[in-house]
């Protein structure tokens, strides 16, 4: 049944006409996504953390996942965020070291939006890994540090 | 259990399994983009800022030429000048922000990107004389995206990468010699990016044939191929004070490069 609306969703939004876009070149979709991502990475500037300006957006198909190269430092406490346009679409992010072995982080999920903090041990390459369990959705990741 | 939960599901239940490993292939295939993957300098300053209390200062250069002719030494410079505000920022120094900001101006003029960017010089002078530190960080870091966003609009991509090169490249230079004369392990384990170096390189490789013409960009990838070297130990290694020395010396050997007057 679930499979059958998930579907259906996906064939609908394959029948649109692309959506809009805004003066800056992203269309409605990635606008949306764009401020749920700041709306949760914003959260975390009460702690201290410094938002990067610079962002990743893309849609994912149903099952579809991306994984996205980030240089980090030892020391520096890091909250990836990613949020889908559809608050009904949700997304979920997993970060991995340069061997490929996934990491414990500090999990923050709601319905549209996900988050993973953690702190490296060491200076290098990491990878967030941003995956769609749910719908066909635009997403935005984004990240702080501290 | 997992996996036999799956039998049968549809193709988007594989996403809510997460993989405890990714292979090498799919690690090779992950995205690399420049507003992104590339740290800013800010990220490494904060990093050294936790383990010691450097004096920013020390590590500031004589002003640089502004009147270049060649586009990409232009844009190689900007990069360097932003990572300089980076130092200034750091270093609360209002009047040498202030001093930044307006060769910053006058390098963008000379690219004529200058329009975008004028309103945010404004704006870095007046937090500057507010001492408005954490701000200016920002102002900084939207600084080198609006540059890129301009180069970008008028069909200079590939000055981008010249521009972020420049700024790791002065950044490290600052950082490894502040921690070449003040040094402890534990800073000098910061200065490992294999990842940054080889994504420079492969972006550098990517450049047009006319800006590979040019003689400075010709002689990069030479310098980045010895510091790829110095940066790219394993996490289990720590460089010796004697590195740290070799590394900014490779680091300042490069910076002279981009800077000599053509």
């Amino acid at each position: 049944m679930r499979s059958f609306f998930q579907r259906a969703l996906l064939i609908a939004a394959l029948a649109l006409p692309p959506l809009a876009a805004n003066a800056a070149g992203e269309t409605d979709a990635e606008v949306a996504a764009h401020a749920a991502a700041l709306d949760l990475g914003g959260a975390f500037t009460n702690d201290g953390f410094k938002l990067r300006d610079g962002d990743y957006e893309g849609t994912l198909q149903p099952g579809q996942s991306v994984l996205v190269q980030v240089n980090l430092y030892a020391g520096n406490e890091y909250w990836f965020s990613v949020a889908t346009s559809d608050p009904k679409a949700p997304i979920a992010i997993n970060v991995y070291d340069e061997t490929g072995k996934l990491l414990k982080t500090n999990p923050y999920t709601d319905a549209h939006r996900a988050a993973a903090g953690f702190s490296p041990d060491n200076s290098g390459p990491y990878y967030v890994r941003v995956a769609n369990p749910g719908a066909a959705a635009t997403y935005c990741l984004i990240y702080s540090y501290k | 259990m997992a996996m036999l939960a799956l039998t049968g599901a549809p193709a988007w239940a594989a996403a809510l399994v997460v993989p405890q490993t990714l292979p090498a292939s799919a690690l090779a295939q992950a995205v690399q983009e420049d507003t992104f993957t590339m740290p800013t300098p800010g990220e490494l300053l904060a990093a050294l800022n936790k383990v010691g209390k450097p004096n920013w200062q020390a590590q500031y250069r004589a002003p640089i030429p502004t009147a270049y002719t060649s586009r990409p030494q232009i844009a190689l410079n900007l990069g360097g000048l932003i990572a300089d505000g980076y130092l200034a920022v750091e270093a609360e120094d209002s009047q040498q922000v202030q001093n930044i900001g307006r060769d910053i101006m006058t390098l963008a003029k000379t690219l004529g990107i200058s329009e975008d960017i004028l309103r945010r010089g404004k704006s870095i002078e007046d937090f500057a004389e507010n001492n408005e530190w954490s701000t200016l960080k920002e102002e900084l870091e939207a600084t080198q995206n609006e540059v890129k966003l301009a180069m970008d609009q008028q069909h200079d991509e590939e000055l981008t990468t010249l521009v972020s090169l420049g700024g790791w490249i002065r950044g490290t230079e600052a950082v490894s010699g502040w921690i070449a004369n003040n040094y402890t392990p534990e800073e000098a384990r910061l200065l490992r990016q294999p990842a940054i170096v080889a994504l420079l390189r492969q972006k550098l490789a990517a450049l047009p044939e006319k800006t590979h013409t040019d003689d400075l960009v010709k002689g990069l990838d030479s310098h980045l191929s010895t510091i790829q070297q110095m940066v790219s130990f394993p996490t289990t290694q720590t460089p010796t004070q004697d590195d740290v020395k070799k590394l900014n010396a490779a680091a300042t050997d490069l910076i002279e490069t981009i800077t000599s007057k053509k």
